[in-house]
């Protein structure tokens, strides 16, 4: 059976997840909400996924299997699938009275309600913590926003470089000399969904001794501000500006990213003390280096760390980067291979790790089972649940209208007729990706691999059916 | 009123530097009792720079200082039979073990999962490493840029034509210590589901760095596994509308969110630059055909502003620029400032000082600032007297034997 469908039977047994029995309503949009709900997801929660036919959500109507925009592509999007593993999926319109009926009724037989819209959307449909408790006094209420629930900047719309440009984050972070960089990926909604799944277990667990629930109010960007101490404390204290240093270490030298053979392919390298140092010169085979006093000693290696990088780039460029890794960490050298996306996916250690989990598409999709990136933690007796993917749209409509809430089949059938309930978006516009070779000349991507599909099957099969 | 929401929970905390201590801080600044436990010496966190008026010194690692606020602290020396008995005394009265030491080490100190379980079998040990405790690169050694290299986020960080680049400072073991806080509450969760303490089933959780980065990712594998692509650093196209523009008095974000229902001649009007209201800059595809143009109005406009003005101006509205930060910035916002999230401590060797505070905050169970980072071993006597009955003269003889 469907492992989503266990998740709130509440008899234990093995398989259920540490969370088996724990009901969550989700009203998520892209990562900050999605991402923390399906880690709880994957721990066995049974988490309902609320969508709007009337607003596609743009992770849905984006990087589609293969590039292909036909048929029900919404159905098809890489980031729904990251972000939305092993939830329930139902689709209700809230603009319509009923339909927000229908949603309180849900939150009223639910033990976590979470979002992150802002308090503006929340407040319009009188969803905020207040009225929640009245029809469920026990609820736990998460809301996950750029800047938090109340102040001045509440109902400031944000994405993830503004909260990490707001934190502090983006501004330590560059090139020597040059502007704030930033990830190219909403680094901060992951930060953020971090410390919400942690919230919603403190919660929890609070619950379970007093029976009260309460509002969790996730500020991204103070989430992000609570992991660079270093920075923010060092100006309380010492009144210093931080200089945005590159991949350079206040302490190591060398201590930095280092070009190896083949295009666009590098090694880190991170010495800290003396061993490490004879280590790198070692496998380097670089004894004038060992033997040259003015690189003993952390502080003299610190004070000619320029030189250090200089001398180091030319030295790794001849190599393979895995191996020069290998090598490295075979000598007591702290270094690692700069892993791209393919690397990732066929790294060995993660392999081993059973890090990538395949997932089985629904049938409609004429998906193959795909790997999707796990969870960073392993649970020796409570495991994650087998995974499953995540919902088509309005998937579930029937099993949670009517198992949960006890509507009749022609109930359900006439919410449909009415649209309050729906199967398609209403206005379904996909992105349109350039071509593969356009995004290749356009040095969005370094290459692209035709054969990938019989590539990704043969590393990872598909599981057995259950 | 409300009892805080780990009330009642008991972490022995074996941790040093960033990714195990921040995991029992979030785990202390909600209610749980935090007993640190470092080599008599101190651990190595207190020797993480920056320090306090640049002094080095025990308790004047800032770092450090944030890290342990509201534990308590006892030395024990492990690598002594006596040192390994009085952890092994603590643990029938302890929910939950963390420790982030090399994978080998608690196995060749006889204190590994099976060992303790036999002594504690509610005990959830977490374990946080680099790799994760099984795999070929388990014994691998690690620093933050490591992690970012391996978790696969520094390929696609940085500037297209140079090298990949890491955030500052220690990010993924921060991450990694967050994501040990929750599953050490999802593995605690079902301690108490089953009997909780004495009765009911703990388990051992494993914490990988690498995974923790490599879980928040995106699309990069996937870019693979749907397309066959291999993504790589961006080009940074002058014309890009989601790119960092300088202004007179920093950088600005002053991306628009075109397309979730706001469109370019509101975005034109707003900026007040009639030359962009023009059909070589109106749709997605004219943009990037003229896209070195429109970077150089942009470029020339922004650096004339005021991100702050520019910035409430674009919310008030409803576009969702972003402003850069520095630190000094960041204590002085008034989003900060409403919400009270920098707090003012008390520390022995600090004086007072403003910390960065909670990451979020839960209504009916606040976060607790709590005591300053503990001195080494400042509990010692408050643990083997009170708690398990040391006399002051066996208490000596544990220090002249360096056993804490």
């Amino acid at each position: 059976m469907d492992s989503r469908f266990r998740g709130n039977d509440g008899n234990g047994g093995n398989g259920g997840g540490p969370l088996r029995g724990v009901r969550v309503v989700e009203m998520g949009q892209l990562i900050a909400i999605p991402f923390a709900m399906k880690l709880l997801a994957d721990m066995g929660a049974q988490v309902i996924r609320l969508e709007s036919t009337g607003r596609l959500e743009s992770y849905r109507s984006d990087s589609v299997y293969r590039n292909e925009i036909h048929g029900e592509f919404w159905n098809r999007g890489a980031n729904f699938y990251e972000q939305n593993r092993n939830k329930l999926g139902i689709t209700l319109d809230l603009g319509r009275s009923e339909g927000l009926e229908l949603l309180r009724r849900l939150i009223a037989v639910s033990d976590v309600f979470a979002e992150n819209f802002t308090p503006r959307v929340i407040k319009n449909f009188g969803l905020e913590y207040s009225e929640l408790r009245r029809i469920k006094p026990d609820i736990i209420m998460v809301s996950s926003t750029g800047y938090g629930f109340s102040g001045p900047w509440a109902n400031f719309g944000a994405t993830g470089p503004a909260t990490e440009g707001a934190s502090g984050l983006a501004y330590t972070t560059g090139y020597r000399g040059g502007p704030p960089v930033m990830a190219e990926i909403p680094y901060v909604d992951y930060t953020a969904g971090e410390h919400t799944v942690f919230a919603v277990m403190a919660a929890l667990m609070s619950r379970l001794r007093t029976g009260q629930g309460q509002f969790i109010d996730v500020s991204q960007t103070q989430a992000a501000a609570a992991t660079i101490p270093e920075a923010l404390l060092d100006f309380a204290a010492n009144g210093r500006e931080p200089v945005r240093i590159g991949n350079a270490d206040p302490v190591m030298a060398p201590h930095g990213c280092y070009p190896c053979a083949g295009q666009d392919r590098w090694i880190v390298i991170a010495v800290a003390d003396d061993s490490e140092w004879q280590g790198l010169c070692r496998v380097m085979g670089r004894q004038d280096w060992a033997a040259d006093r003015h690189f003993s000693g952390s502080l003299g290696r610190w004070r000619l760390r320029e030189e250090l990088d200089a001398m180091l780039a030319e030295a790794t460029a001849p190599w393979d980067a895995h191996r020069l890794m290998a090598a490295l960490q075979a000598a007591g050298v702290p270094a690692g291979a700069v892993l791209d996306s393919k690397d990732l996916l066929f790294d060995p250690h993660l392999r081993q790790r059973g890090f990538y989990e395949v997932v089985r598409h629904h049938p409609s999709t004429g998906m193959p089972p795909l790997p999707y990136a796990g969870r960073p933690w392993k649970l020796s007796e409570t495991p994650a649940v087998p995974p499953e993917p995540a919902p088509l749209m309005g998937e579930h409509n029937d099993f949670v209208l009517r198992e949960l809430l006890g509507l009749t089949a022609d109930e359900v059938a006439r919410l449909e007729g009415e649209g309050v309930i729906g199967y398609a978006p209403a206005d379904p516009r996909p992105v349109q990706r350039p071509s593969l070779d356009e995004q290749v000349r356009q040095g969005r991507m370094l290459r692209y691999e035709t054969d990938f599909p019989e590539q990704v099957s043969r590393a990872y099969p598909p599981p057995p059916e259950s | 009123m409300t009892p805080p929401a780990l009330d009642g929970v008991s972490v022995l905390d074996l941790t040093h530097c960033v990714a195990g201590p921040y995991c029992t801080r979030l785990l202390a600044g909600f209610g749980a009792d935090v007993l640190k436990i470092e080599p008599p010496g101190g651990e190595r966190g207190r020797r993480m720079a920056p320090f306090f008026r640049d002094e080095p010194g025990p308790d004047s690692s800032l770092p450090f200082a944030y890290l342990n606020t509201g534990k308590r602290g006892m030395t024990l020396n492990l690598k002594t039979a006596e040192g390994r008995g009085i952890l092994r005394s603590l643990l029938p009265e302890a929910d939950v073990l963390v420790e982030n030491f090399a994978p080998r080490v608690m196995p060749s100190l006889g204190l590994d999962y099976a060992a303790l379980r036999e002594i504690a079998p509610h005990l959830v040990m977490v374990s946080i490493s680099n790799f994760g405790q099984t795999g070929p690169y388990r014994d691998y050694k690690a620093a933050d840029i490591v992690e970012y290299a391996l978790g696969g986020l520094m390929y696609i960080f940085g500037a297209y034509d140079r090298e990949p680049l890491k955030h500052a400072w220690n990010q993924a073991q921060f991450k990694a210590g967050t994501d040990a806080a929750s599953a050490t509450l999802m593995a605690l969760y079902h301690q108490r589901m089953t009997g909780g303490r004495t009765v009911g089933q703990g388990q051992r959780v494993d914490v990988s760095i690498q995974e923790a980065v490599a879980s928040g990712l995106r699309d990069v594998v996937n870019n693979y596994t749907y397309t066959g692509a291999v993504r790589r650093r961006q080009p940074n196209h002058s014309g890009d509308m989601q790119r960092l523009r300088a202004t007179a008095d920093g950088y600005l974000l002053p991306n628009p969110g075109l397309g979730s229902g706001l469109n370019w001649d509101s975005f034109v009007e707003f900026l007040g630059l009639p030359e962009l209201d023009d059909d070589r800059f109106r749709t997605p595809s004219a943009r990037l055909v003229n896209a070195e143009e429109l970077g150089r109005i942009l470029d020339e406009y922004f650096i004339g502003q005021n991100k702050y003005d520019m910035f409430y101006g674009s919310h008030r509205r409803r576009f969702i620029f972003g402003v850069i930060q520095s630190p000094e910035e960041t204590l002085n916002d008034p989003q900060f400032a409403h919400r009270d999230y920098f707090v003012e401590a008390e520390h022995p060797v600090m004086g007072r000082l403003k910390f960065p505070g909670v990451p979020f905050s839960m209504e009916a169970t606040p976060w607790q600032a709590g005591n300053p980072a503990p001195a080494i071993g400042q509990h010692n006597g408050q643990v083997l007297g009170r708690r398990l009955g040391y006399t002051a003269a066996q208490q000596a003889q544990l220090r002249s034997q360096g056993v804490i």
